[in-house]
């Protein structure tokens, strides 16, 4: 069996201070795993591992059999947008490529003809090709995530990192976005690990759901974890998993008030 | 006929537009104005220990060579401090408190050392690295600017794009790839070796906004990347020019010009935005 990632008794550590601790799982190739947990869990941490930004753990933590750091260029990260400098008056055609340019040397003057058209091509896979000139700063955060997830795709990676891909966005972007994340899904097969306060809406993306709260609380499909017993264990007796058809949908209220 | 000074003076203030006029965007996108003021304190203390270490040695061109590796150092001290997790406020903070701190204990010791020396040339004296005296420029200065300016300005522009998607997305660039740590360094390095290089002829204090404003008038008025650099060079190449004129046919300084110029229309666009 080919897993992507293989994490056994994982704990990261800033500055000493244990971030997320034992954290076992593992995931196959083509897998898309929803990492869910409250404010302060350590979902961002464990993809800032994963994407090779922080160094500091124990235990073993193995990306396509490797330590992170040696595999950086088999992984694309996509971070929250608000997280981007938007006074910087970049194209969308320029954020695409920044994707694909840091294969190529350290000295970007210009951007290569192939890399435009390359990029012109990811942005027409998404359905974003119309925007290509238009100034980042000036899209909504529906068509910015969208646009970096095309970013990411450009140096074809293996495994996907998304950081809360669908906060700060109202319901039309969610789905636009949901759309976007099913389509590479779908069409390329990548293996994917999505965090993020609300499952719903990608439930049906989802193969495995983690849920943390500063240590592993479940690991598994997403009808092993949704239960209300799980659930209610870190959000709360309040919240809740219901059936409406087939399809299950987590209840878990506001945890961005829950004290600890 | 043009007089020779005035000539030099107009090459010089070509150059520096050039420089600043590029490096102001980024100054304004990476959002480190206050790196400049880190500049301003390590140029002032090299200066003061450049001007100690030149009248004892007799030899003033140290001045300018102090200062320049002074402000280097500094700004690759605060680079260093930020890669390793320092705020950029912490880091520009201690520092140039810390120079500035040397500054005062250096003037203590140029007082005693100027005292022992009964005759020093005016385009070396302290107070001409604090306004600029762009009409005392002599050819070998002239000669320094461009050379160190033509280096800066190739080695900018070959980085300028990643420069900008430094500022934009750091965390992005190094997903994707790239060395932010190689990057900052050389951003950094620009700022202080620009600085050091161009002091004597603006001053400090019309450096600290030359190398702001011309970028943040420019990132208000323009939508995209050419639009930016264009704007912002155009704005320093014409305010360094025409300060120049003016402040010959004027006699009066034509730093202040470029200065009082420069507030005025950044104040003119803000009360444009706070009316539209």
């Amino acid at each position: 069996m080919e897993y992507v990632i293989e994490a056994e008794n994982l704990t990261i550590t800033y500055n000493g201070y244990e971030a997320v601790k034992d954290l076992t799982f593992k995931l196959k190739k083509g897998e898309t795993m929803l990492l869910l947990g409250p404010n302060g869990a350590g979902k961002t941490t464990l993809l800032r591992v994963l994407a090779g930004f922080h160094t500091e753990y124990r235990g073993k933590i193995l990306v396509f059999g490797r330590p992170p750091l040696e595999v950086k260029d088999r992984v694309a990260y996509v971070p929250q947008t608000f997280s981007l400098n938007t006074r910087v008056p970049l194209s969308v055609l320029d954020v695409v490529a920044m994707g694909a340019l840091y294969r190529r040397g350290i000295v970007h003057f210009n951007v290569p003809r192939d890399i435009i058209d390359r990029a012109l091509e990811v942005l027409d896979f998404l359905g974003l090709k119309h925007l290509a000139e238009r100034p980042f700063r000036e899209l909504s955060s529906g068509q910015r995530q969208r646009v970096l997830i095309a970013r990411a795709l450009m140096s074809n990676p293996e495994l996907l990192l998304l950081d809360e891909p669908l906060s700060a966005l109202d319901p039309k972007a969610r789905i636009d976005a949901t759309s976007t994340l099913s389509k590479i899904k779908a069409e390329i097969g990548l293996t994917m690990i999505i965090t993020t306060h609300d499952v719903n809406p990608l439930i049906e993306i989802g193969d495995k759901v983690m849920l943390i709260d500063r240590r592993l609380v479940a690991f598994g499909t997403p009808e092993e974890v949704l239960r209300d017993e799980i659930i209610g264990s870190v959000y709360g007796p309040a919240s809740r998993t219901v059936k409406v058809g087939e399809r299950l949908y987590c209840i878990i209220g506001d945890v961005h008030l829950r004290v600890r | 006929m043009i007089e020779e000074y005035l000539f030099r003076a107009i090459l010089a203030s070509l150059m520096v537009g050039t420089l600043l006029g590029l490096l102001s965007p980024l100054i304004n996108v990476k959002g480190i104005a206050f790196l400049t003021h880190a500049t301003f304190h390590a140029l002032l203390f090299g200066a003061v220990l450049g001007m100690i270490l030149g009248l004892m040695v007799g030899n003033l061109s140290l001045i300018f060579w102090i200062s320049l590796i002074v402000a280097i150092v500094v700004v690759m001290v605060i680079a260093e401090m930020e890669i390793r997790g320092y705020s950029s406020d912490t880091a520009v903070g201690a520092t140039a408190g810390l120079v500035a701190g040397l500054t005062v204990l250096g003037f203590g010791i140029l007082y005693k050392v100027m005292a022992s020396k009964p005759y020093f040339g005016l385009s070396e004296s302290i107070v001409t690295y604090l306004t600029g005296e762009i009409f005392l420029i002599t050819l070998n200065d002239l000669w320094m600017l461009v050379l160190g300016g033509v280096i800066a300005f190739a080695i900018m522009l070959a980085f300028y794009r990643d420069f900008i998607y430094l500022s934009f997305d750091p965390e992005g660039l190094e997903s994707h790839g790239g060395n932010v740590r190689l990057y900052l360094m050389i951003l950094y390095f620009l700022v202080g070796a620009i600085g050091g290089l161009i002091v004597k002829t603006v001053g400090l204090i019309t450096l600290q906004v030359l190398a702001v404003l011309p970028g943040a008038i420019a990132l208000t008025l323009s939508k995209d990347l050419r639009g930016l650099i264009g704007l912002s060079l155009g704005i320093t190449l014409l305010t360094q020019v025409s300060s120049v004129i003016l402040g010959y046919l004027l006699d009066v300084p034509p730093s202040g010009l470029a200065t009082v110029f420069l507030g005025t229309l950044y104040g003119a666009l803000m009360v444009r935005r706070k009316l539209a």
